[in-house]
């Protein structure tokens, strides 16, 4: 990888991890409201993406996402904002039809060719999942962000929302955890070269495979796990009205993201989630990795919720297509004392 | 040695951390100054890891005071305190005084009877077999015994190496997990030890 550029030095957070708290977001957001007939999904459930109804055989899905830099090759971060950005489609368990740039470009500190290279990333990936780039606006900004807002279609009838889950299904994770904190330790130049090329391959893999397997399955819901977290993600996916049991052996963790966070390196972001959510959870037996829980995300994988039958031949599946991290990890249980428990 | 970490983003105070206490010799103090919940909790955690002894207290406008203390400091702890208990340590080495069920009876009633006295010894290490006494069940009489030493002040290390060799290291009911460098500090430093 051409780490030369260090993109990630002069941004103050790395990709999802700069988001806003969770409580803050939900403070500011709280006025806004749309309905409108052909508005499927809007911004009154905690969704990914917005849906907009055309005709009988297809909704319009909107999404945009930005995220600063998380590793220091231009190209790869214009993967992985690409694969960010585009997951908010595939969790709806839509298709990409086009997409537009969004740069804050850092022209202070970086040459105009890590511009060309970083949209040159993001272009294979939405060419990777059949989908085109059809424009983009870049402003000066004096911290890079880079991101696309991206346009696809679905079948109205087979949208797969966030917070529609059945008691009994189980959820499977498509990805590992950990990226917040591995993304900090890239900013502060601790890993070798080895891992962050790991790390870097997780996060530009598209949820589009995932997502296009998942629908030939009985899945009830879906979501993707980015900036608030696998149990900010997954108390969304409660929605008050069931309990999520989770497994903590069962769940994907990378091993180098957990001997960081045992050396502290964990970033605001994650106990900020934790601050918020901290009444919705239970912890049957404590467990020293539970921050990891609460690590903010870029581009990470889909949690889906899928019928105890078909659960198994759904990560069959999944593994046998090169998604090696999936993983069954918790399951829908009637709403008990607290909405997220874990064991 | 004083750090002010305050208005750094993580992973910035751990590492500042790290280097200084890499930096310090044994049996120096670090106080490091940070300005938010996350930096507080990274960098107990990290102090934590690596054994040394940490402790926090929150000062104004959000911000967190750190100490560190590299090595262990049992002149200081001594001075520090009242003078309820003897300068002295007791050394276990087996979980057991003598051989056998008769020997587990007696380590219980030693420790039992030494809970009567005036002066309590300063702190109980506890290596080889002895850390089966700080890792027992919750119902088991030794373990109510020791806490009972705890509750009145009494340091209790158990050596994590052995706590390791015996594959009981998230066990531990009472006391903390101590180093080699800690525990001979303690026999010598101290004015006495009593060895069972």
């Amino acid at each position: 990888m051409n780490n030369e550029a260090k993109l990630t030095k002069y941004v103050k957070a790395a990709g999802c991890a700069a988001k806003l708290g969770p409580g803050d977001l939900t403070e500011a957001l709280g006025g806004l409201s749309c309905t409108h007939e052909n508005v499927l999904v809007g911004m009154d459930t905690s969704d990914d993406a917005s849906v907009y109804y055309l005709d009988e055989e297809r909704a319009l899905v909107q999404t945009v996402d930005i995220i600063t830099p998380v590793v220091d090759d231009p190209y790869v971060y214009g993967q992985i904002a690409a694969a960010n950005s585009l997951s908010d489609v595939f969790a709806m368990g839509g298709e990409v039809a086009t997409a537009m740039n969004i740069v804050g470009f850092d022209g202070c500190h970086h040459p105009r060719s890590v511009l060309k290279e970083i949209l040159a990333g993001g272009q294979s990936k939405v060419q990777e999942c059949g989908g085109i780039i059809i424009g983009g606006h870049t402003i000066e900004a004096p911290e890079m962000t880079y991101g696309m807002s991206v346009t696809g279609f679905v079948h109205p009838k087979k949208i797969y929302r966030n917070n529609t889950p059945r008691i009994g299904d189980v959820l499977i994770l498509t990805k590992p955890l950990g990226m917040g904190i591995l993304t900090t330790a890239i900013k502060a130049d601790m890993l070798e070269n080895s891992v962050i090329e790991k790390v870097a391959s997780i996060l530009a893999t598209l949820n589009h495979k995932a997502s296009q397997i998942m629908r030939k399955y009985d899945v009830s819901a879906c979501t993707d796990v980015t900036g608030f977290g696998l149990f900010g993600h997954a108390s969304e996916m409660s929605f008050n009205q069931v309990t999520i049991a989770f497994e903590m052996k069962n769940i994907p963790i990378l091993d180098e993201a957990r001997a960081l966070a045992d050396m502290g390196i964990i970033p605001a972001g994650a106990y900020n989630n934790k601050s918020y959510l901290s009444s919705k959870v239970h912890a049957k037996v404590p467990h020293k990795d539970e921050i990891i829980l609460y690590d903010a995300q870029t581009s990470g994988g889909l949690l889906i919720a899928v019928s105890q039958d078909d659960a198994p031949k759904l990560l069959k599946h999944l593994l046998d297509e090169g998604l090696t991290y999936s993983s069954i990890i918790a399951e829908i249980l009637p709403l008990g004392e607290k909405t997220l428990l874990y064991m | 040695m004083k750090l002010d970490c305050s208005g750094l983003a993580c992973p910035e105070p751990v590492l500042q951390t790290k280097k200084a206490l890499e930096t310090l010799p044994n049996d120096s103090v670090l106080e490091v100054i940070v300005s938010s919940l996350a930096s507080k909790e990274n960098v107990i955690r990290f102090a934590q890891n690596g054994g040394f002894d940490v402790r926090a207290q929150d000062l104004e406008e959000g911000k967190s005071l750190i100490t560190i203390v590299k090595g262990f400091t049992c002149k200081t702890v001594v001075d520090a305190k009242d003078e309820s208990f003897l300068d002295k340590t007791l050394f276990l080495k087996s979980d057991k005084v003598g051989e056998g069920e008769l020997g587990a009876k007696l380590i219980v009633g030693f420790l039992k009877s030494t809970l009567e006295l005036p002066k309590l010894p300063r702190r109980i290490v506890c290596v080889n077999q002895a850390v089966l006494l700080t890792t027992a069940d919750e119902s088991a009489p030794i373990t109510e015994v020791l806490k009972a030493f705890e509750a009145k002040g009494v340091e209790i290390y158990s050596c994590g190496v052995c706590l390791e060799f015996f594959g009981v290291t998230d066990k531990l009911k009472v006391g903390k997990i101590g180093n080699a460098f800690g525990t001979i500090e303690m026999l010598f430093g101290g004015e006495g030890t009593i060895s069972l």
